[in-house]
């Protein structure tokens, strides 16, 4: 008899709504050309701000993808999150009749780094601007980063363990590995990734005090991580959800499972410290690593953080050679975020769902608009490359301090 | 407020403040029918009475986004010392 068999988290459904693409198809589509949409900042009230350039996601169409009702009591970051959760749900092919039967079953995991900032101005101008009778009720959880966890889960009727990861960018990792967690402790599935709406005039406000932000104003020379020509980061909005589920169950049921969370960790090494954020995050990976019980010669792949400071870029080519040894010189590493802007939280689920489809499309999608690496890494550069992709790694920092570092394994290998 | 406040004019608010169209005909059969029922959750009801309020530039009574119906809601604002005001 073999031993039973430890509960695994299987992604089994990808839900995507990016600068260059609203749906999975188009998204995987645009990153694999390496194809880069970031523009000058176009929203209104946006267009006078020393930030120029950004990926904005233009060919969302929120009235049609959620009801009124809930229109006019979420922000867009919402709108993004129950989008992408209903595509996500839609691939898995989990309908309102399958998960209704046993509501405590599915919970829900997202994580958000500037919450609901269009709708709090709105209402804030309303308070200054006429008084506090003119703010609108829904103030009271739209701009709340639980938002859009508390929205998708009164939607769907899910009632299984429902939180919100509040933890810099890499909380997008975050998010993913609690889901997996809640999934080897009972739950037979979690709706998990995590969306953002930074690109309101307040929000940019707020983000013009980061060293970090890239002010360049052309498009093709504003985001260039790893380069001699790197001068920051290019924000995006946006992001994608994943259905998590136990793999057993998953492939009870038929449902195609595209890839496993195998492995997870997190560390922190203070905000803007990028030299210290080099032990953070090789640490962070050698954790990851340990718990997916994966060699560092097993990776086929790196989807690089990719800040684009010469610091940090530096921090985390040293990070990836001291985690990986040798073969980090060696393991293709890309950026595809060059293409469509780094969407905080939301920036490292997209990366992760990027990562996915490389591994099923066996093909490695390319880092736009970065040509000459100047660190010791194989960046994957100008055409996406061919390759047997068993097993990939994801890196995400923040801006605050937090490393985290996710391993993914391929679906059709993984039983 | 001299005017009593109408179907229409719910109608219309329940729209503006909480997103949820339902035609005045409809919200007439539906006097009795909850807000809850009808798509109206209680900060959409709170929206409502807000509306009224600064449209009519004074409060409506203390219980008024408690009612769980319209019938129980146009009786309660129409029926108060506001209405007759």
């Amino acid at each position: 008899m073999s031993e039973p068999h430890p509960r695994r988290a299987a992604v089994t459904g990808i839900g995507v709504v990016a600068p260059n693409g609203t749906s999975t198809e188009s998204f995987w589509k645009s990153t694999q050309e390496g194809v880069s949409v970031l523009d000058r900042i176009t929203r209104e009230g946006c267009t006078d701000m020393p930030l120029r350039v950004a990926g904005e996601v233009r060919r969302f169409d929120a009235p049609e993808a959620v009801e009124e009702r809930i229109l006019v009591q979420t922000d867009r970051f919402t709108h993004f999150a129950l989008a992408t959760a209903d595509s996500a749900l839609e691939d898995a092919r989990l309908g309102r009749a399958d998960t209704g039967e046993d509501p405590f079953s599915v919970g829900v995991v997202t994580a958000a780094g500037s919450g609901g900032g269009e709708f709090g101005q709105r209402e804030l101008e309303q308070l200054w601007g006429k008084g506090s009778r003119y703010v609108g009720p829904y103030q009271s959880i739209a701009w709340f980063y639980a938002a859009s966890t508390g929205q998708i889960s009164i939607r769907r009727g899910f009632k299984g363990p429902c939180s919100v990861v509040a933890a810099d960018e890499a909380g997008g990792l975050d998010a993913l590995a609690h889901a997996a967690r809640a999934v080897r402790r009972g739950t037979d599935v979690l709706v998990a990734g995590a969306t953002e709406a930074p690109l309101a005039p307040y929000s940019m406000a707020c983000q013009l005090g980061y060293d970090e932000l890239s002010t360049e104003p052309d498009p093709n020379r504003a985001y260039r991580p790893f380069t001699g020509a790197a001068c920051g980061f290019v924000p995006a909005e946006g992001g994608a959800v994943l259905v998590v589920e136990e793999e057993t169950a998953a492939r009870e049921r038929g449902a195609r499972v595209r890839a496993v969370l195998a492995g997870h960790a997190a560390t922190f090494t203070g905000a803007s410290r990028w030299k210290e954020s080099r032990q953070g995050l090789a640490r962070a990976i050698a954790a990851a690593l340990q718990e997916a019980g994966c060699a560092p010669g097993e990776v086929d792949a790196v989807f690089a953080d990719a800040l684009g400071v010469p610091e940090a870029d530096r921090a985390e080519a040293l990070a990836i050679a001291d985690a990986l040894g040798a073969h980090g010189g060696k393991v293709p590493v890309t950026a595809p975020k060059t293409g469509i802007g780094r969407g905080y939280c939301a920036a490292s689920v997209l990366d992760t769902a990027a990562a996915v489809l490389a591994m099923e499309h066996g093909l490695i999608p390319p880092t736009p608009n970065v040509f000459d690496v100047c660190h010791d890494l194989d960046l994957v550069t100008g055409r996406a490359r061919p390759a047997d992709l068993r097993t990939v790694l994801v890196l995400s920092r923040g801006l605050m301090g937090s490393n985290a570092a996710l391993v993914l394994r391929r679906g059709a290998d993984a039983s | 407020m001299s005017d009593r406040i109408t179907v229409e004019e719910l109608s219309e608010l329940m729209k503006k403040a909480a997103g949820v169209t339902v035609a005045p005909e409809e919200l007439q059969q539906h006097y009795d029918t909850g807000f809850d029922v009808l798509g109206i959750d209680s900060l959409g009801l709170l929206g409502v009475v807000g509306e009224l309020e600064k449209r009519y530039g004074t409060p409506l009574p203390p219980d008024a986004e408690r009612c769980r119906t319209p019938r129980q809601f146009l009786d309660l604002v129409n029926g108060s010392a506001v209405a007759g005001a």
